[in-house]
């Protein structure tokens, strides 16, 4: 192994594969943090000039991309409410908070630190471990998949902060609209009403760019037309958080670290589901759950340390096993592909310096990730000075000519600003739509794992979901999680009835 | 420092983001039409005789993003084209709409033949199943190029050794056997569904929707076996964890893979298809220009590489030839979906 990385280490320390790295880190993130443009966008639209170079230079820039897109969203999650990747967008609820309180530098530097943090933790464990964490997403079949999507869903019941049912009808809502498109295993379109840009179901982009973006943009001109100062008259601190700060929010970063590994080395997961859990599992476990959505920084280094920690954790399947488990590491395999290597288990008996080359790329990545985080956060944060009028314009054009991007469709367009409606609709009802968000992504992950297990039992529930160990110890902590948090929402509902 | 050049200094970094993003976008916005590298002189001019084609760079559109896998095979295969063609290979990528985006794109191209289509076996399917008004009978059929080989696979350690143990099995405990496919209508079903057709027996297909999360619900050990590209499992069936027990294509390169004509079913025919389309109305002559072009990127020794080591089957099948595996491909699958 030490081998391995040293050979490993002695492709990677050369002039042509740093820069390659340092370039791909500020392409990254600068893709990042434009809504719209992913991590996989910015690795595609980078695709065409690694033709001409060494295969293992050119994945080392995409692992490089990979890396700072999964950081760069959170920036603009924090300064304008808008997630710049799916991944970054439950980083919104407590960074964007954090940033209207004034804590802008507090919010800014945890989701940098815990970026690096998660990225570099998860490159770790993936020098150590790769094979055997590929056991981990071996060890997970539908069923199993089924009941980790069960257990993140349970979280809705908390994010409707005031009311449990509320949450509830949110995660619902988010679940029904994740069953638009194609039926995953009957094969026959759902709710498409004869629209032909449906049939692949709403893409999370044009979704969360709708619900996040869009909303808080009308939410804002609303403001405006209320009377609100068109600048940010509030004193705002951009500096850099005590180190003191930062040491509090380790056990959190670890957690999240943790939790995106694994759930990033799961095919069917990644790391949008895994921030999404990260977050609510930091939450669920904290001693002062209110606390999140209202600033908590542990709920911005919850999720920012998840995804960049499944950044490692997709690399697992990619090479290990040959087979992509996100967009982003199907380019990659598409980049390896052009130059003729084949992942898989063969890749690490017959070249191990490749696999291991890459381990290492990522490592320089992510503290690469660190200064160029550094330098953007620099730029980034003159977005506070510009007027808002002028701001939501801009955002507006910026959020649909990404969403164009991604998708290539007038359509998505269309799609992004009625979920943009639908947001102001919830806000105004006081419908959490963190868990309408939930819903949707666990959404899919539920449906079709579940049809799927019940494939294999022949019909019985019971038989599908007590068919593993796993499986039976994942939907028991998710019941628990339901009775709990109705039991303390009624409660809650009650004491407010009693006392109003 | 001044008040004034700290102002100063802040609007030339608003710019340098700005500058920075719109040029990402359009990078983005642009990506979609950059074209492969371009070629190198062109090779041989056109013989004289031929109308004059092409006289311009041809745009190849796909229905799916740029990075996949299809995309950089049509890419891959431009740069094969290029040489002989003289120009530009222009991949254009039209996602979005189950593919219908990109199909109605090149059904209402000028037919000149400087608009292809790349197709799939999607271009059968999809519209089978989304009762799309556009097929692939919109188009004229140009060649036909590569199969990817489907194959049934297991878990390195099942008692299942060969395309006559699972019909054993199966014929057993009838529906027992659950398999990982496609999902309906997809090609992995379908090849399933023939499979069960011929040798009279019932297994349970569960759908996946992409090869890689079967293989890997199959190397789990969470199914039985699964049906499946060769190329998204070769690397686990070289170490031992998957074996093949069977494939519905023949394999020059792996002659050791028996196919479901060896086992006796030689009327299974799955053939999911890599090829190229035009728009109805194309003149025959450049058709037939264009036929000579693919044929010929076959022997490019890069392009030869590339899809060898990633197991693609030449199959080479122009025009009425290429329309006929469709037809019959076409028959399968609406049978296999009741359509």
């Amino acid at each position: 192994m030490v081998d391995n990385i040293l050979a490993g280490l002695s492709t990677v320390w050369h002039w042509g594969p740093l820069l390659a790295i340092l370039f791909g880190v500020f392409w990254g993130t600068l893709g990042g943090m434009i809504p719209g443009i992913n991590a996989t966008i910015a690795m595609a639209l980078l695709l065409p000039f690694t033709w001409g170079m060494d295969p293992v230079v050119a994945i080392m820039m995409l692992a490089g991309v990979y890396c700072g897109g999964e950081y760069g969203g959170s920036i603009p999650a924090i300064l304008i409410g808008t997630p710049g990747t799916n991944a970054a967008a439950a980083t919104v609820y407590d960074g964007y908070e954090l940033h209207k309180q004034g804590k802008t530098g507090l919010a800014l530097y945890t989701s940098l630190t815990s970026s690096v943090f998660g990225g570099l933790f998860g490159t770790v464990a993936l020098m150590l471990m790769a094979i055997p964490l590929a056991g981990v997403a071996l060890a997970f079949g539908p069923i199993e998949y089924f009941c980790l999507a069960f257990l993140g869903i349970t979280m809705v019941c908390s994010l409707g902060e005031k009311n449990v049912f509320k949450g509830i009808l949110a995660g619902l809502l988010g679940i029904l609209l994740s069953t638009v498109g194609f039926d995953p295993i009957a094969g026959v379109p759902r709710f498409t009403f004869g629209v032909l840009s449906l049939t692949e179901g709403f893409s999370m982009v044009p979704l969360m760019m709708g619900v996040y973006a869009i909303t808080e943009m009308f939410k804002q001109a609303q403001g405006i037309m209320d009377g609100q100062s068109f600048n940010l008259k509030m004193k705002t601190d951009f500096g850099f958080p005590k180190w003191k700060e930062l040491r509090r929010l380790l056990p959190t970063n670890l957690m999240g670290s943790i939790l995106g590994v694994v759930i990033g080395v799961m095919p069917g997961a990644g790391a949008t589901v895994a921030s999404f859990i990260s977050y609510s599992e930091a939450k669920r476990w904290s001693k002062e759950p209110d606390s999140f959505g209202k600033g908590n920084p542990k709920g911005v280094a919850a999720p920012e340390s998840a995804n960049n920690g499944a950044t490692g954790g997709a690399m697992v399947p990619l090479l290990a096993l040959g087979i992509p488990g996100s967009n982003s590491t199907a380019i990659m395999l598409g980049a390896l592909m052009i130059h003729n290597i084949v992942p898989g288990p063969m890749l690490f008996m017959k070249t191990p310096e490749v696999p291991y080359s890459i381990f290492v790329s990522l490592f320089f990545a992510n503290i690469f990730l660190f200064f160029a985080g550094l330098l953007f956060i620099k730029f980034a944060i003159k977005v506070t000075s510009i007027s808002k009028p002028a701001l939501i314009a801009v955002i507006i054009a910026l959020v649909l000519t990404g969403v164009y991007a991604y998708s290539l469709e007038i359509f998505s367009m269309g799609v992004a600003l009625s979920f943009g409606l639908l947001g102001i609709a919830l806000h105004r009802f006081g419908i959490p739509h963190a868990a309408v968000v939930l819903g949707f992504v666990l959404g899919f992950i539920l449906e079709a794992n579940l049809r799927r297990g019940l494939l294999i039992s022949n019909g019985s529930f019971f038989g599908a979901i007590f068919s593993s160990t796993l499986s039976s110890a994942l939907i028991m902590i998710g019941i628990f999680a339901v009775i709990f948090s109705l039991y303390r929402g009624l409660k809650k509902t009650r004491d407010k009835t009693v006392n109003p | 420092m001044t008040k004034q050049f700290k102002a100063k200094r802040s609007k030339v970094s608003i710019a340098i983001a700005l500058i920075l993003v719109i040029f990402m976008l359009l990078v983005s916005g642009c990506s979609a039409k950059a074209p492969a590298p371009a070629p190198e002189a062109p090779a041989a001019a056109p013989a004289p005789e031929a109308p004059k084609f092409p006289t311009k760079d041809v745009e190849v559109v796909y229905h799916s993003s740029a990075g996949s896998g299809g995309d950089i095979f049509l890419r891959t295969m431009g740069k094969a084209v290029e040489p002989g063609m003289g120009k530009a290979w222009v991949v254009n990528n039209m996602p979005g709409a189950s593919g219908a985006n990109a199909w109605g794109y090149v059904a209402k191209a000028t037919p000149d033949g400087h608009t292809l289509i790349g197709v799939s076996s999607t271009i059968i399917t999809a519209p089978i199943l989304n009762d799309m008004s556009i097929t692939y009978k919109d188009f004229e059929p140009v060649a036909m190029l590569f199969n990817d080989p489907m194959v049934l696979f297991v878990p390195g350690d099942s008692p299942l050794k060969s395309i006559k143990d699972l019909v054993d099995a199966a014929k057993a405990a009838p529906g027992q056997l659950k398999w990982a496919g496609g999902t309906p209508g997809e090609l992995g079903f379908v090849a399933g569904r023939e499979l069960m057709k011929a040798a009279d027996f019932d297994m349970t297909i569960v759908p996946f929707e992409g090869g890689g999360d079967a293989a890997v619900t199959v190397l789990g050990g969470h199914l039985d076996g699964g049906i499946g590209e060769y190329a998204e499992i070769a690397s686990n069936v070289e170490a031992g964890k998957l074996r093949i027990i069977g494939s519905f294509n023949e394999m020059p390169l792996n002659p050791d893979i028996k196919t479901v004509a060896d086992a006796g079913y030689p009327e299974v025919q799955v053939k999911k298809l890599r090829g190229v389309m035009a728009p109805k109305g194309t003149p025959e002559e450049v058709i037939d220009q264009l036929v000579g072009f693919l044929k010929k990127s076959l022997d490019d020794p890069a392009f030869k590489e590339y899809y060898e080591s990633n197991n693609l089957i030449v199959n080479f099948q122009a025009k009425d030839d290429m329309q006929k595996v469709m037809d019959e491909q076409d028959k399968q699958i609406r049978e296999a979906v009741g359509k």
